[in-house]
């Protein structure tokens, strides 16, 4: 049963720089400076995260548009070549078995980033539905390095060593181009809800590092008088959080929707034939009886994950993550309540430690998005 | 005494759990170690005890939370709550910057030190039990 841990290019800075945990079978930096500084570094300027851990397929040949369309929820015929969206893979009972980004690379080639815990089961998925189709499905994932750059000081940072010129890469557009002369593939994408760009390093295997160790370095130094941080995975799941962006195993799974998770918007039900799309349709028909809420705390406890959440007297839901705010400073939530609680502003009580703690219903981002992510007023540059 | 990173001041009693102790007659200051608020790192939030609550020895009388964890805390002695430190409550990162000063936790009126203090690690026993968890 125990696989042994597994690494990423830039394991031995890691190991040398940041304080180390065990993620999805990786053994993955959790912080370097520290949570809060990491996490604020890429709300106000600028972080890099090495997310080499995550799943990577690259999906060709002439049937991959309709098997994507097949196997998951977003319209890939509106996908134009070097654009990406986020999306979906749902059972036949329309839970949710990954949630991922996809990005056209050519006509007749995609590229799928999806969790680090899906895996073995995501590709293995793909592979056994797509028989019937003309395509290939590669599992890309230890060949090719990935890292974020997220933050308003992104494009400038990369822009430094970027042989192209970035303000070209809309968001959820993608392109080719070189960091310090290495060849990558950039998509302007990320998991903070900060502008920021997703980078992979092609044909880099982990036994040959270097173009990664390199990109890596390049982007610190170029990012160093913007007050660059290097980010863990504790920064990454608070800023996602914050963002109001689920996490697989925790606020989505199979048991759970995208329209009970509130992410329908991956979901095209006017596209053909898809897994899942009869049972979505009739939960829209229906409606959902529940539905993925965000919960500000009203004073200084800290909701975490599987607390129960109660509403007049009567326990409605639990929360699927929870954390320390560190722009709101306060605790913040995800919890999933009945729909008609399920309203901005409701108040609803959390059970922390056995005492109940005031909270109430608020709108993801959990921040105020004038001020921070990449709607931000003074967000110059690209056109949104 | 300095051992390995961790400050672990003399005078002072400690617990296996990561309390400290420091005793001046009949009452104790408690708080966490500096190894405790290191192993935490950034503490952000601190679930204090209630006052004039009676306490037991061993037994969890609040919480100290970062970001990722919450750690209880396992009061070293049995008595009465006296006070608790109020400015932990806007700046719980006190616990980090000084854990045994201005990080204190509470003051406790002692009720049978003699007992508790079997079940308590000296500065040298303490550092020993360090030395074996980093090991």
């Amino acid at each position: 049963m125990t696989e042994p841990t597994r690494r990423t290019h830039l394991y031995e800075y890691h190991k040398k720089t940041g304080k180390t945990t065990l993620f999805a079978g990786f053994e993955m930096p959790i912080w370097y400076k520290g949570i809060i500084p990491e996490h604020m570094a890429v709300r106000n300027a600028v972080g890099i995260f090495d997310i080499s851990h995550m799943g990577r397929a690259l999906v060709s040949g002439p049937g991959s548009e309709a098997f994507l369309n097949y196997v998951t929820t977003n319209d890939v015929a509106r996908l134009t070549p070097l654009s990406a969206h986020y999306s979906a893979i749902c059972n036949e009972n329309g839970g949710i078995k990954d949630d991922f980004v996809l990005s056209r690379l050519e006509r007749e080639k995609f590229l799928m980033v999806y969790n680090a815990a899906n895996r073995k089961k995501s590709y293995e998925w793909l592979i056994q539905h797509s028989r019937s189709f003309k395509i290939e499905v590669e599992d890309a994932s230890d060949r090719i390095g990935m890292f974020a750059v997220q933050g308003p000081k992104a494009q400038e940072t990369l822009q430094k060593i970027a042989d192209s010129d970035l303000t070209k890469i809309e968001r959820f557009k993608c392109g080719w181009t070189k960091l310090d002369e290495v060849k990558v593939f950039l998509s302007r994408t990320g998991y903070t809800g900060e502008d920021g760009f997703e980078i992979f390093v092609w044909n880099t295997p982990l036994s040959n590092s270097a173009n990664a160790e390199r990109v890596w370095k390049a982007i610190l130094e170029a990012g160093n008088s913007f007050g660059i941080e290097p980010c863990g995975l504790g920064a990454r799941d608070t800023l996602r959080l914050e963002a109001g962006m689920c996490l697989y195993g925790n606020d989505i799974d199979e048991d759970t929707t995208p329209l009970e998770a509130r992410i329908s918007f991956a979901v095209k039900l006017k596209k053909e034939a898809f897994i899942g799309k009869d049972a979505l349709q009739k939960q829209k028909t229906e409606g959902a009886r529940r539905k993925r809420v965000g919960l500000r705390m009203l004073g200084k406890s800290i909701p975490r994950p599987n607390c129960e959440v109660w509403k007049s007297g009567q326990m409605v839901g639990r929360i699927t993550s929870g954390t320390f705010s560190p722009v709101l400073k306060c605790g913040i939530a995800m919890a999933y309540v009945p729909t008609e609680h399920a309203v901005e502003n409701s108040p609803m009580m959390v059970k922390i430690r056995d005492k109940l703690a005031e909270a109430k219903v608020v709108k993801f981002p959990f921040y105020d998005p004038m001020k921070y992510g990449y709607r931000r007023q003074n967000n110059a540059g690209v056109k949104l | 005494m300095q051992v390995l990173n961790y400050d672990i001041p003399d005078d002072l009693y400690y617990s296996k759990e990561h309390e400290w102790v420091r005793v001046k007659g009949k009452t104790a200051v408690i708080g966490i170690t500096d190894y405790a608020q290191k192993s935490l790192h950034e503490v952000v939030y601190v679930e204090a005890p209630k006052i004039a609550s009676r306490i037991e020895q061993s037994q969890s009388i609040g919480s100290v939370e970062s970001v990722k964890s919450v750690s209880d805390i396992f009061t070293p002695i049995s008595g009465e709550i006296m006070e608790i430190n109020t400015e932990l409550a806007e700046s719980p990162e006190l616990i980090n910057e000084d854990p045994y000063g201005e990080g204190w936790i509470a003051k406790v009126q002692l009720v049978n030190f003699r007992d508790d203090s079997k079940k308590l690690l000296s500065s040298e026993q303490y550092a020993d039990y360090i030395r074996a968890l980093e090991e």
